[in-house]
């Protein structure tokens, strides 16, 4: 059965993205459950939720304000909050129950807008898909409702879009800035990590766009669109002590599985080797390589593994990897295992 | 407002149960996961929630049926060997709209039954908000499971959406564990523990004052290795039922099995304890003599006092026990307790009553409330009781106590003064 899982724990959902996104940005962000949703992205998929405070809730919806539909009691408790929390825009995070339900999220941007005077998101994420479809919806309706002036571009400015735990296992910005840096750019922006809503506003100030993740590229086309600012694709901060296990490879077969950008910059350094890069998560056919995959379910991953003398992915993933006899070198994904470690 | 709200025990117990001010319901305001309380705050998250809980019955596994986002902690359970146990049936965004998901559930547990090296004693489905929301009749589709495959199928109800209902997820998931009981001849000298999925303390006096009442054997789903000590839960005699929360559980084994039921409650006053054991040696038609334990552990206290002095204590709500009561307990021991984190409600507004009376100045903090993200100390303090109140002050002496040994009765008390005793000696 396609949809059932019995070797893994289920991924980083889409959810957790989206808040992981506005974690940062000084906005009171509200998901759309009873408490259980809230639970798992503060408790296990935002690792800040220990080291930075964030106004983060959950809407605490019970039975009859989703059967009755009551979007004026969950408007009037975000005004509330308003009150009690400065903020400078709203975003409200659907879950499975406005799913069932079917919310209208235009509406509660509406009834959110006018109640409190703040800008606000929504993004209907539903629980059921990959952390970066929540990540993609954020940070494009992030960037279209605040980046919307155009600035005058400086020189040497590098705006960094993705830079997000579930993508980098990573809570603060200071590696990803200072191997950037050592690329050659002066000033280094990673949007919503150790950076706040004010860059976003002035994001057309960047010379260059650069998405770590594929679900920062609907952002990055659109600040092309707007403001002519170009992007590129990579990932500046892989471990060290994976490329040098990485570089040392060769005339072997090998799946690299992460993120599809992160996976790529680890193939990039490999050389005389046949390397497939698979992903859980998006794959986007502009920055794939023949071969290159996409996995629905185990089966998936345990085939696409057989073919390889090595794998390189989340070690939580060797559990669905039975019968696998290669070599195995732990590519930590947060959005995997909820771990970072090396 | 860029400070926690708080009321002071005197102004709560004046406005009365019927009039909490609107920060300490949580239905009517937004909700905050605080870092202080993520396992209360999550039905699944830590400690016995709703999956681990459902578990209980020894060699079951469960399946999830619910989108990603509900399953994704699970993992934390992994670290506590539960990897094997665990299966996942993944919904997409049509399966929550249609329903059509249900029936593809008999074959996605003959599918699990496969991959597991033994056949389980049971498979538990845990289904979540969505099912609450299309009114799942579980019931029924536990019964086409177990025609698929043979192997006994029971619901665990996850429904955050119902926490504050009569029957919550942590009541019904109570019901579950003992639902596979089957009624067999009952055996005067037994009796079943019921509350926790854990076992109490091994020192608790309880075991000992049962024993003196010709109580032999003595059954708890925590100290349950097998399948078929499990069942054996059903000769029992009467169940004491030691949380709340398993009320619903005893009345349906009482219906099912016959099994009548006395309900106690943990409490950290010794002469409520004391009181409690009376009652209980009435109701089972023995003496039960607690005098030593009793005389034990009013001499810990008082030693304790002695040597501490009255100290200004935190009490959190992440603890085995009743903040209010454990607070009330404490001010009627000669400490100060400034503050306390906690969740009123009707079953322990009663402590509240009483612990204005006697410290009307303590400051009551509901964890939910979002304006606990600006919560900073206020006031001195010595030494905090549970793991909120430990993130709240970290550097101040403290105890988690919420330890899976649950303490009960005496040994509780004494479990909790030599506890701090240990943390402020640790400290000095």
């Amino acid at each position: 059965m396609s949809n059932l899982l019995t070797h893994l724990s289920p991924l980083a959902p889409d959810d957790s993205g989206a808040c992981g996104v506005f974690y940062e940005l000084g906005g009171i962000t509200v998901i759309c459950d009873a408490g259980g949703c809230a639970g798992n992205v503060c408790g296990f998929d935002e690792p800040r939720w220990h080291e930075k405070p964030s106004a983060l809730f959950s809407a605490g919806l019970r039975d009859m304000d989703a059967i009755l539909g009551r979007d004026a009691l969950l408007i009037d408790k975000l005004t509330k909050i308003t009150q009690q929390v400065p903020a400078e825009f709203t975003a409200i995070v659907g879950t499975p129950v406005p799913a069932v339900i079917a919310t209208d999220y235009q509406a509660l941007r509406r009834m959110a807008e006018k109640k409190t005077g703040l800008p606000c998101i929504t993004v209907e994420t539903d629980g059921t898909r990959g952390y970066d479809f929540g990540e993609m919806l954020s940070y494009s309706r992030l960037f279209r409702t605040f980046a919307k002036e155009q600035y005058q571009t400086k020189s040497g400015v590098l705006g960094v879009i993705g830079a997000t735990p579930l993508n980098t296992g990573l809570t603060h910005a200071d590696s990803i800035i200072s191997a950037l840096q050592k690329a050659g750019w002066d000033t280094v922006v990673c949007f919503g990590m150790d950076s706040g809503l004010d860059m976003i506003r002035r994001a057309s100030e960047c010379t260059e766009i650069l998405a770590i993740s594929p679900s920062g590229l609907k952002a990055a086309e659109y600040l092309q669109d707007t403001f002519g600012t170009p992007f590129s694709v990579g990932y500046p901060l892989l471990p060290a002590q994976i490329t040098a296990q990485a570089e040392a490879l060769s005339g072997k077969r090998i799946l690299i599985v992460h993120q599809q950008f992160a996976a790529n910059a680890l193939r990039n350094i490999i050389t005389n080797c046949a390397v497939t890069c698979g992903t859980w998560f998006m794959l986007d056919p502009r920055y794939a390589k023949e071969g290159d995959c996409r996995f629905r379910t185990e089966e998936d991953f345990r085939a696409a593994a057989m073919q390889a003398d090595i794998v390189i992915a989340d070690p939580m993933l060797r559990r669905a990897a039975r019968g696998f006899s290669g070599e195995w070198i732990d590519f930590p994904h947060y959005a995997v295992s909820g771990s970072a470690k090396w | 407002m860029n400070q926690a709200y708080d009321i002071t025990a005197a102004a709560l117990a004046e406005r009365g149960y019927e009039n909490l001010p609107e920060e300490l319901n949580s239905a009517k305001h937004m909700i905050y996961s605080s870092p202080a309380t993520l396992d209360y705050n999550s039905p699944g998250a830590k400690g016995f929630g709703v999956k681990r809980a459902g578990l209980a019955i020894p060699g079951s596994v469960m399946l999830l049926v619910a989108p990603g986002c509900c399953g994704r902690n699970t993992a934390l359970l992994n670290e506590l060997g539960y990897s094997e146990r665990f299966f996942y049936l993944m919904l997409d965004d049509t399966d929550i709209v249609t329903g059509r998901y249900l029936k593809k559930i008999p074959q996605a547990c003959a599918e699990l039954l496969e991959e597991c090296e033994t056949q389980p004693s049971a498979v538990v489905i845990c289904i979540t908000c969505v099912d609450a929301l299309l009114g799942t009749d579980m019931e029924r589709v536990c019964r086409s499971c177990e025609e698929k495959t043979g192997v006994a199928t029971i619901p665990a109800y996850m429904y955050a959406l119902t926490r504050e209902k009569r029957l919550p997820p942590m009541a019904l998931v109570r019901k579950s564990v003992y639902s596979l009981l089957k009624p067999q001849k009952r055996v005067p000298t037994a009796c079943n523990l019921l509350g926790f999925f854990s076992a109490l303390e091994d020192g608790c006096e309880l075991y000992a004052l049962l024993r003196s009442a010709g109580i032999r054997t003595i059954g708890e789903i925590g100290r349950c290795q097998t399948y078929a000590d499990y069942e054996a839960l059903s000769k029992a005699n009467f169940n004491l039922v030691l949380n709340a929360e398993t009320r619903h559980a005893a009345q349906d084994m009482q219906e099912r099995l016959g099994i009548p039921y006395i309900e106690l409650t943990r409490l950290y006053r010794l002469d409520k304890i004391r009181n409690q054991y009376r009652l209980l040696g009435q109701a089972i038609g023995a003496e039960l003599d607690d005098h030593a334990y009793y005389e034990e552990t009013y001499a810990k206290v008082t030693q304790f006092r002695e040597k501490y002095g009255a100290l200004r204590i935190a009490v959190g709500e992440c603890l085995n026990a009743d903040s209010f009561e454990l607070a009330l307990a404490l001010t009627e021991y000669g400490f100060h307790v400034p503050e306390i984190y906690g969740t009123v409600g009707e079953r322990n507004f009663v402590f509240i009553k009483k612990l204005a009376e006697i410290s009307p100045d303590t400051r009551i903090y509901s964890n939910l409330s979002p304006t606990m993200l600006h919560y900073r100390r206020t006031c001195d303090l010595d030494a905090v009781i549970g793991n909120d109140a430990m993130y709240y002050h970290k550097g101040i002496a403290g105890i988690g106590f919420q330890e899976e040994e649950q303490p009960f009765g005496y040994r509780g008390v004494t479990l909790l003064f030599d506890k701090l005793a240990a943390a402020l000696t640790e400290a000095e």
